[in-house]
């Protein structure tokens, strides 16, 4: 299957990934050249006996208790922006409308 | 630069303080390599007053350790060879390094990688390409290579790098030194950067079987932060096999094509032929889906990248960029489009698309049926009536010239041809110095059942001992 520009693009907006004019036939030839190896999977006809996930059959989970975490630097220190316990980020567009 | 390694050894007699000046001189005189990310003085000293006051018979007592820079620490940036995290400290240590700074490692420097772990060359760092130890023209192996080559010049006698599909062996190979790759589940992966979670694993280098071993005793175990460890002792140190007498080693055909490099298959020749002589028995088998893996990988891989890699967005670390829009959905855009180099932006891209509505079902879950059948061909084939260990090739070449692969991301990914299936079938692996060809290292891969990593490093100490591989690294 091929992958074209407007593809790219629209799986770039779903990534949130900003993508330049210049370097997209580039990408989108990549793409393609990867999509188009991956997909010698359609030879494998055979299904698993069963579905498999590696490490413990069982997850583990501890008890779930409320406690601060144990860290060396506070969010204020680690965020480009943070105020009053709030990471700042600008507004959404869509809050722009209506 | 110096051949002689700081060894486990040496260090237990030495004061902390020595070593780390000699540590200091010897990653000073390894710059030209570009292998780390960060080291300073000031933080060798204070790892040496650290380890000073520990007890003597810790078992690293001093013996310094080099981390690939996607495992957390609060004393040094963690880059994960990205722009996006430029600067970045973690506010946390994580499992593996805490118990082995417990246990008296000396932590000697972050060491230079693909940037997020994407690459099998170490090409793909922001900070620049790693040069292979011995052929500054050639590459070291990725994504940890920067912690291989630190091995191979002997600057540091151990170090810890990271598997998602093969990182760690494909680089040992290269680079002539030890590369083990724990089972999944056996080393906790709490303050390792998750690339792909369901098959990353920290996994470590050494000079020699024993050393690794050690390292990779003390970070095994259990660990609460951790909810796919599984609950079984840490690993004991195996002692080296006097012989194999007892032992069935598979030599999967798949894995032996009629064009391997001649310098690859000489080697493996060497391997099996030494393996006859201490009594193994080497039988053939059979891996058919194992041809799939490479694929297989790059659907998995890309597509727990694309959801591990979306908390990168200039929001609560990391530096921002402010898009043209100055909305926050630009932002991230601009942060994102900014941050990543070109070949983790490729792979979020592929991750998505395979992710997305109408591709899901024909290559995600596609990808994990085939999953499940290269895993079922190694249970059978290390299974009741099976083999014991199998043995392959680390790599289908030595370490190629740098800039060889680099506009080809395919020609690239199959570096990992013969690595990438163990990695989904979650078993232990080692690649392991087996010669040289035309001056340039040749790794045997042994690969052993779910944790049956001690049959494993039991039977390469063996071999080590034979091929005198531990010799030619010194």
């Amino acid at each position: 299957m091929s992958i074209g520009r407007e593809q790219v693009l629209h799986v770039a907006t779903l990534a949130e990934i900003g993508v330049d004019e210049a370097d997209l036939p580039r990408l989108v030839e990549q793409l393609n050249r990867i999509v188009s190896y991956v997909e010698q999977l359609d030879q494998v006809s055979d299904a698993p006996a069963e579905p498999f996930l590696a490490g413990p059959a069982a997850t583990l989970l501890r008890e779930d208790v409320v406690a601060p975490a144990r860290l060396s630097r506070a969010p204020a220190e680690l965020a480009p922006e943070f105020r009053d316990g709030f990471f700042l980020v600008p507004r959404h567009g869509a809050m722009d409308e209506g | 630069m110096t051949s002689v390694p700081i060894h486990a050894e040496v260090s237990r007699r030495e004061p902390a303080g020595t070593v780390a000046r000699e540590l200091a001189r010897r990653l000073q005189s390894a710059e030209p390599l570009n292998a780390t990310l960060h080291w300073s003085q000031s933080a060798l000293d204070a790892e040496a007053a650290r380890i000073a006051t520990l007890d003597p018979a810790s078992p690293l007592y001093a013996m310094p350790l080099a981390l690939k820079d996607n495992l957390v620490t609060t004393e040094e940036p963690t880059t994960c060879g990205s722009r996006i995290l430029e600067g970045y400290v973690s506010p946390f240590t994580g499992t593996a390094v805490g118990r082995l700074r417990d246990a008296g490692a000396l932590v000697a420097c972050k060491a230079n990688m693909d940037e997020f772990a994407m690459g099998s060359s170490t090409e793909h760092s922001a900070y620049g390409r790693v040069k292979h130890p011995l052929d500054p023209d050639r590459v070291p192996g990725g994504s940890s290579g920067g912690s291989a080559a630190l091995v191979a010049a002997g600057v540091v006698p151990a170090a810890l790098g990271s598997e998602t599909g093969g990182s760690v062996r494909q680089p040992a190979s290269f680079c002539g030194v030890v590369g083990v790759k724990p089972s999944y589940g056996r080393v906790s992966r709490y303050g390792l950067v998750a690339f792909g979670s369901s098959l990353d694993c920290i996994s470590v280098f050494g000079r020699t079987v024993d050393d690794a071993a050690r390292v990779l005793s003390v970070m095994s175990g259990l660990d609460p932060l951790d909810a796919t460890t599984v609950d079984r002792p840490a690993m004991a140190v195996p002692s080296p096999l006097r012989d194999l007498r007892g032992l069935t080693v598979g030599l999967p055909t798949e894995y032996f094509p009629a064009d391997l490099h001649p310098g690859v298959r000489a080697g493996l020749d060497r391997t099996i032929a030494a393996a006859r002589e201490l009594g193994a028995e080497i039988r053939e088998v059979s891996l058919p889906y194992s041809r799939y893996a490479v694929p297989t990988y790059y659907i998995i891989a890309p597509a727990e990248a694309a959801a591990n890699l979306a908390r990168y967005d200039g929001v609560r670390y990391g530096p921002r960029r402010v898009g043209s829009e100055g909305d926050i959905r630009s932002l991230y855009r601009a942060t994102r489009g900014a941050g990543f180099g070109a070949e983790v932006r490729r792979r979020i891209l592929v991750g998505t698309y395979v992710l997305s509505a109408g591709y899901y079902d024909a290559y995600y879950r596609k990808a994990q049926a085939v999953r499940a059948l290269i895993a079922q061909d190694f249970q059978r084939a290390l299974g009741p009536g099976g083999v014991d260990l199998l043995l392959t090739p680390t790599t289908p070449t030595p370490a190629f010239k740098a800039g060889e692969k680099t506009e080809d991301p395919v020609a690239m990914y199959l570096a990992d041809i013969f690595v990438c299936a163990i990695s989904l079938a979650g078993l232990p692996a080692m690649s392991l110095p087996v010669g040289r060809d035309q001056g340039l290292p040749i790794g045997a891969q042994i690969i052993a059942p779910e944790f049956e990593e001690g049959r494993m490093l039991a039977a390469a100490g063996a071999l080590e001992r034979v091929l005198g591989a531990a010799e030619e690294v010194r």
